[in-house]
């Protein structure tokens, strides 16, 4: 037994050493969680436009282009469930909070928890954002190891990533991810837009449980005198073509509803505009950086024209 | 709880520290300790289930014993025991398949039924357990074997954690005694079982993950692929189901090993068969013999003639097909392997296997080809095993076999590397127990640094995870 542990110990200690290193480079370097995380809390007291929501926004909406100080919280496959942690989290913090804005896409309503998108994410939420993420149960080793939480694949790839580029935060002081570029745009839109779809279609209508989310978000607004602006974010045609239009109807009839229900409460929906053009989009459902100006300026006129 | 997840990774090593260190002094509190292990190790599953395995477990326990003490009744106890096994697996497994093909049946005779499908979750690994049941009574009643006066060790017998959800089906004469005496720690068969361990997590996520998101695209979107896509994706799938069934099979001999424990050898490099016979001595070895001795003899195997003989043949094939899942598709999964079954007896039984010309070179040749045909049609034939249902695998082979076979596919050289390099690894291996037995590797440094290159690429696929495909059977 003792020359099987003392062989054993070979490989564990060559597995340890790794393991270590990686919670280290996730402790210590910085990225777009803990960059959000702090800079939301220094942003409290001059915020006046909150936005929330998952890439579609995170790469959609850019807080520079917004006359109000703004600030954006979304991240990449962010749904509403973690909307509603952050919110919750912090919107006692906002000295002169007047808007927040949340998007609703495709994806959004019918999104369940705690699936394949939040696997590595939801331990990222709860050590550097600071969120109790009940999702995660009590026994699962995973939210004292961040390294143990994303795949050693993806953590090698945001090593070399880090050593070329000196960072992984891929957002800017005011929280906008700065990474999807007009020169970096992917051209074959229509391939890729069969597998996005794909991607996104969960063939479900049911709404319920993120509906109840936005309503206590709404609710929690109203008390505070705070507006909520809905956006359904624009997507490239490739895109809106494909999807379940019977889908895509409800999720613009729930949003339009809760505007006409809520008296604090906008829905601005893009998502077919076509004001918005190939050069725009980064993939078939993300803006670039030049679309990014563009949506940004139409929801400010829209909150300069409703202040 | 699967074996490529952390939480295994974490209960096994609390498992094994447990087992040789506290418990280690009396055999009853190990197995004690074992058989509580196993239940939790379900019961991460489905908890609820584990009604019905304590359930199986009693039924079985004690039709062994009224199998041996009631002599006179002997058969009725024997097939009470198999009907009783054969309905709970058919409940779960078959209840819908059944249903839905009546009403089918009665739709084309103009009436319409109105049964409506239940929502049955199919408890996992109840194909194996209870095909390792109905061997064990079937060995009482043969006087193969004594029934177990032990209910804890009978119990451990049915619900052995490594083994439980997708085999090896173990029969009761090599895995009871081994639970019924003091295990020993042996350094040798921990090491074994370790090097199985990271070999079978090597073939699960290495291979078998990496093809499954290849192969899952090529056949959601077969429509709009070229034949020779077609063709690699049938290839890929290939070794994604043997990567999948044989990485599992290894990681529960080796977790059965750092036990102790020996179990059966499942897979013998069943790519390298040379004809369809020497596939199915290869490939689930634990299954293809529990038909052999279960099905087929009993049937009369092939000493009644011809004609029963091809009917045996037909019988357990579909059988195996249908063991597969409820699903017409793995009928004629196991009809055609039936059909290839028989013509190859016939050709061999015509050809004598005389070799034309015999030479070093030639015979390479021969057995290259007999592989490589062996591995294609069988390859073929799996389109029915993936493919959703009859009519989508029909127009896949359709597409596959077409004009648009000889252009080049649409496909990473990496996947063709990865599959093809694998193979050759197992080809130069042909003759050892399993691919990472090194034992002619004389250095110690190259050893240990294929070992840690195992490792490496093992925790660098890790995170697609996919679940094992033979957990659904």
């Amino acid at each position: 037994m003792k020359v099987f542990f003392k062989k054993i110990s070979f490989f564990l200690t060559a597995i340890f050493v790794v393991w270590f290193l990686v919670e280290c480079f996730y402790r210590f370097v910085p990225n777009n969680y803990t960059e959000k995380h702090k800079n939301i809390q220094n942003n409290y007291n001059k915020t006046e436009v909150l936005i929330f929501g998952n890439s579609h926004t995170f790469y959609g909406l850019n807080p520079k282009y917004f006359d109000q100080s703004s600030y954006n919280i979304a991240n990449i496959s962010q749904s509403i469930y973690f909307d509603k942690l952050l919110f919750d989290r912090h919107i006692d913090g906002f000295k002169d909070l007047k808007y927040v804005v949340l998007n609703i896409e495709y994806t959004s309503l019918s999104q369940k928890d705690n699936t394949m998108e939040d696997f590595w994410r939801k331990y990222f939420y709860q050590a550097q954002m600071d969120l109790e993420v009940s999702i995660i149960p009590f026994y699962d080793i995973r939210q004292y190891s961040l390294a143990l939480s994303r795949s050693f694949k993806n953590s090698i790839n945001s090593i070399n990533q880090y050593y070329k580029n000196g960072t992984i935060t891929e957002c800017d002081e005011f929280g906008w991810g700065n990474i999807y570029t007009y020169e970096n745009r992917r051209l074959n839109l229509d391939e890729l837009a069969v597998r996005t779809v794909r991607k996104h279609e969960d063939n479900s209508m049911d709404f319920e449980v993120n509906m109840q989310r936005i309503k206590s978000i709404i609710k929690k607004c109203n008390e505070k005198n705070i507006r909520i602006i809905l956006v359904s974010m624009p997507v490239h045609k490739s895109y809106s073509e494909k999807v379940n239009h019977e889908k895509v109807k409800a999720i613009h009839s729930v949003a339009e509803n809760l505007a006409r229900e809520h008296s604090n409460t906008s829905y601005i929906n893009l998502f077919y505009d076509e004001n918005f053009l190939d050069d725009d989009f980064f993939d078939p459902d993300h803006l670039n950086n030049k679309g990014a100006e563009k949506c940004s300026e139409i929801v400010n006129e829209f909150i300069k024209q409703n202040n | 709880m699967l074996f490529n997840s952390l939480e295994y990774a974490l209960f096994l090593p609390i498992v094994f520290l447990l087992y040789w260190f506290v418990f280690k002094n009396n055999l009853k509190s190990q197995n004690v300790f074992l058989l509580l292990a196993s239940y939790f190790f379900y019961a991460c599953w489905n908890w609820k289930f584990l009604v019905l395995i304590i359930s199986s477990t009693l039924i079985n326990y004690y039709f062994g014993r009224w199998i041996s003490e009631k002599t006179k009744n002997a058969k009725f106890f024997l097939w009470t025991g198999i009907i009783i096994n054969l309905v709970i697996l058919g409940f779960f497994k078959y209840y819908n398949f059944f249903i839905e093909n009546f009403v089918e049946i009665f739709r084309i005779f103009g009436t319409e039924l109105n049964i409506i499908p239940l929502k049955i979750i199919l408890p996992i690994g109840i194909s194996f357990y209870t095909f390792q049941g109905i061997a064990y009574l079937t060995d009482i009643y043969r006087k193969d074997f004594k029934p177990s006066d032990n209910f804890l060790s009978f119990s451990i017998f049915i619900t052995f954690f490594p083994q439980l959800v997708a085999g090896p089906i173990e029969r009761a004469s090599d895995l009871l005694p081994q639970i019924n005496n003091k295990r020993i720690f042996n350094y040798n068969q921990a090491v074994t079982g370790l090097k199985l361990i990271a070999l079978g997590l090597f073939e699960k996520i290495v291979i078998a993950d990496n093809c499954a998101i290849l192969v899952n695209s090529i056949y959601d979107n077969y429509t709009a692929e070229s034949g020779s896509t077609l063709f690699f994706g049938a290839i890929l799938f290939s070794f994604q189901i043997y990567g999948d069934f044989c990485g599992y099979s290894h990681i529960a001999i080796g977790s059965a090993n750092l036990l102790g424990f020996n179990l059966t050898k499942n897979f013998n490099y069943p790519y390298l068969a040379q004809n369809i016979a020497d596939f199915w001595r290869r490939w689930h070895i634990s299954f293809s013999y529990w038909l052999r001795d279960y099905i087929y003899f009993p049937l009369g195997g092939s000493k009644k003639g011809e004609y029963k003989k091809i009917r045996n043949l037909t019988i357990v094939f579909l059988i195996s097909g249908i063991w597969h899942g409820a699903d017409w598709t793995f009928v004629i999964y196991g009809a055609i392997h039936a059909l290839l079954y028989i013509i190859f007896i016939y050709y061999r039984k015509w050809t004598k296997n005389i070799r034309i010309f015999s030479s070093k070179i030639t015979d390479t040749l021969y057995d290259f080809t007999a592989i490589a045909t062996t591995f294609v049609i069988l390859t073929v034939a799996r389109v029915f095993f993936r493919a959703e249902n009859y009519s989508e695998s029909v127009e896949y082979l359709k597409r596959m076999f077409s004009e648009s076979l000889f252009e080049k596919p649409n496909m990473s050289r990496f996947f063709i590397v990865l599959m093809f390099g694998f193979l050759f690894l197992e080809w130069l291996q042909k003759d050892k127990e399993h691919l990472l037995d090194l034992s002619d590797v004389r250095s110690k440094a190259t050893r240990y640094s294929i070992y840690l290159a195992v490792l490496f690429l093992v925790f660098y696929n890790v995170g697609n995870r996919q679940d094992f495909i033979y957990f659904q059977f």
